[in-house]
């Protein structure tokens, strides 16, 4: 592939002008494999998202929550699923495409869930795994792992939770098992891969973004970061058919810089337009139905700063496509994170080998240390 | 200017019918004041995918910042001229 043009760009990263190609798009999608996996991820451009609180009650309190700080844990529960049903008629009727039923814990309101899939037929459901959602309720169900059983029975107060999980999900094809990556449970992370590899389960990785005030001792460092790179990027070699990740996703999220820090993030919280995009239509409701636009984003009580958070990168890294396309290596990676990020949050996608098997940094920034 | 802008709209219009598939319009017939985010109903991949494809036939950056102002085809055509020119 050629260079169409030869610019001169100036980097964020670096003062000076500095030299750089520019290629075409057409160019960047002319290779049949990059071209079909374009056309694939394309398809799913109508998904507009907004999230739920369903209920003020979970069955375990664990260490770092997010629903458990700030002020909207002390929300009143609406209960009635003809108020959820009404609400999810608006939604679809102002764009809404995809919901994403979080806080504290959805299992424990399954009639709430129901409702919102027969209203809306794209979904995900983030839980703890310990009791089953209805088969009904066909959404992609994320369950949470916070690393060995020893670990989440110190951290989450529940006993024997990976096998729990496990024996509620194993085969369902729903089930996407998402391992946190603390400061302190990096070295667990092989084993539990193994277990949930052996039981046929599909994993993906998020990194602990602390919430605003947190003073726990979960937070990253640069070093925990990078440790969490080396072993990401092993157990992606390693397990290929079920880790759902790329070099592009590990590089995002566990760069030194946060994710709102290397491609400005795109919620309402951090963005003030409300003309196009998520700034327009992204809300996050509460279990009484309200939602709060200066607190609007996936994760509300995230410190922006600290966010690597896998669900604020599908949308934040995804949503900056124009960015990425200024050369193959970059342009590939893209596509594999929004190949991965279908996967993970999209029924029956099915994730195709990556492009690129190597790191790639973002537009304008420089790989972090290895 | 406003020929010249008016054959920017016409090939927006072509370009976007093309690569969103949008049905039941023409280039010609495509107006270009009508709000591409509330009438049209794309939103901002469909808008970076016209853009990049924009890019390659007009060899014009439209910067992300931007998007939220270019809310119909007149003003992206506007834009893109206003860019060719300086």
């Amino acid at each position: 592939m050629e260079p169409a043009t030869q610019t001169v760009s100036l980097k964020p990263n670096d003062a000076s002008r500095q030299t750089e190609r520019t290629y075409k798009f057409s160019d960047l999608i002319a290779p049949p494999a990059v071209r079909e996996r374009w056309e694939k991820v394309r398809k799913y451009f109508f998904l507009r998202e907004s999230t739920y609180d369903m209920s003020n009650r979970c069955n375990i309190r664990c260490n770092g929550c997010y629903y458990y700080e700030g002020e909207k844990q002390f929300t009143q529960e609406r209960r009635d699923p003809a108020a959820w049903r009404s609400l999810m008629r608006s939604e679809k009727a102002r764009g809404i495409t995809y919901v994403v039923l979080a806080g504290a814990e959805p299992s424990l309101v399954p009639d709430l869930c129901q409702v919102c899939f027969d209203e809306m037929p794209l979904g995900a459901i983030a839980t703890n795994g310990l009791k089953r959602i209805p088969d009904a309720i066909n959404y992609k169900i994320h369950i949470s792992v916070w690393g060995n059983d020893e670990t989440s029975f110190k951290i989450r107060n529940a006993r024997n939770m990976l096998q729990r999980q496990v024996e509620n999900y194993k085969s369902d094809p729903r089930a996407v098992w998402v391992y946190t990556f603390t400061r302190h449970n990096i070295a667990e992370a092989p084993q539990v891969v193994r277990t949930l590899a052996r039981n046929q389960c599909k994993v993906t990785f998020n990194i602990f973004s602390a919430p605003v005030g947190y003073a726990g001792d979960l937070s990253h460092t640069a070093k925990s970061l990078q440790s969490t790179r080396k072993v990401m990027a092993e157990l992606l070699d390693q397990y290929p058919e079920h880790v759902l990740y790329s070099h592009y996703n590990i590089m995002a999220h566990t760069h030194t810089q946060g994710l709102h820090a290397l491609f400005g993030c795109s919620y309402p919280r951090q963005n003030p337009s409300t003309d196009i995009g998520l700034g327009r239509s992204f809300r996050q409701y509460r279990t009484d139905l309200s939602w709060d636009r200066s607190a609007a984003c996936c994760v509300p009580d995230t410190d922006c700063v600290d966010c690597r958070h896998y669900a604020a990168g599908s949308a934040v890294v995804t949503a900056r496509l124009y960015r990425h396309a200024v050369d193959p290596e970059t342009f590939q990676s893209w596509l594999d994170y929004v190949d991965t990020y279908l996967a993970v949050w999209v029924m029956e996608y099915q994730k195709g080998a990556n492009l690129i098997s190597k790191p790639v940094p973002p537009p304008g920034f420089d790989l972090p240390p290895s | 200017m406003p020929r010249e802008v008016d054959s920017i709209i016409v090939r927006i219009a072509e370009i976007m019918i093309s690569e969103l598939k949008l049905e039941d319009v023409t280039p010609e017939g495509f107006n270009p004041d009508m709000d591409l985010v509330d009438e049209v109903g794309i939103d901002s991949m469909d808008l970076a995918t016209v853009a990049l494809v924009l890019r390659d036939e007009y060899s014009v950056r439209i910067d992300e910042d931007d998007y939220p102002k270019l809310t119909n085809i007149r003003l992206i055509a506007e834009y893109l001229h206003g860019k060719m020119a300086a």
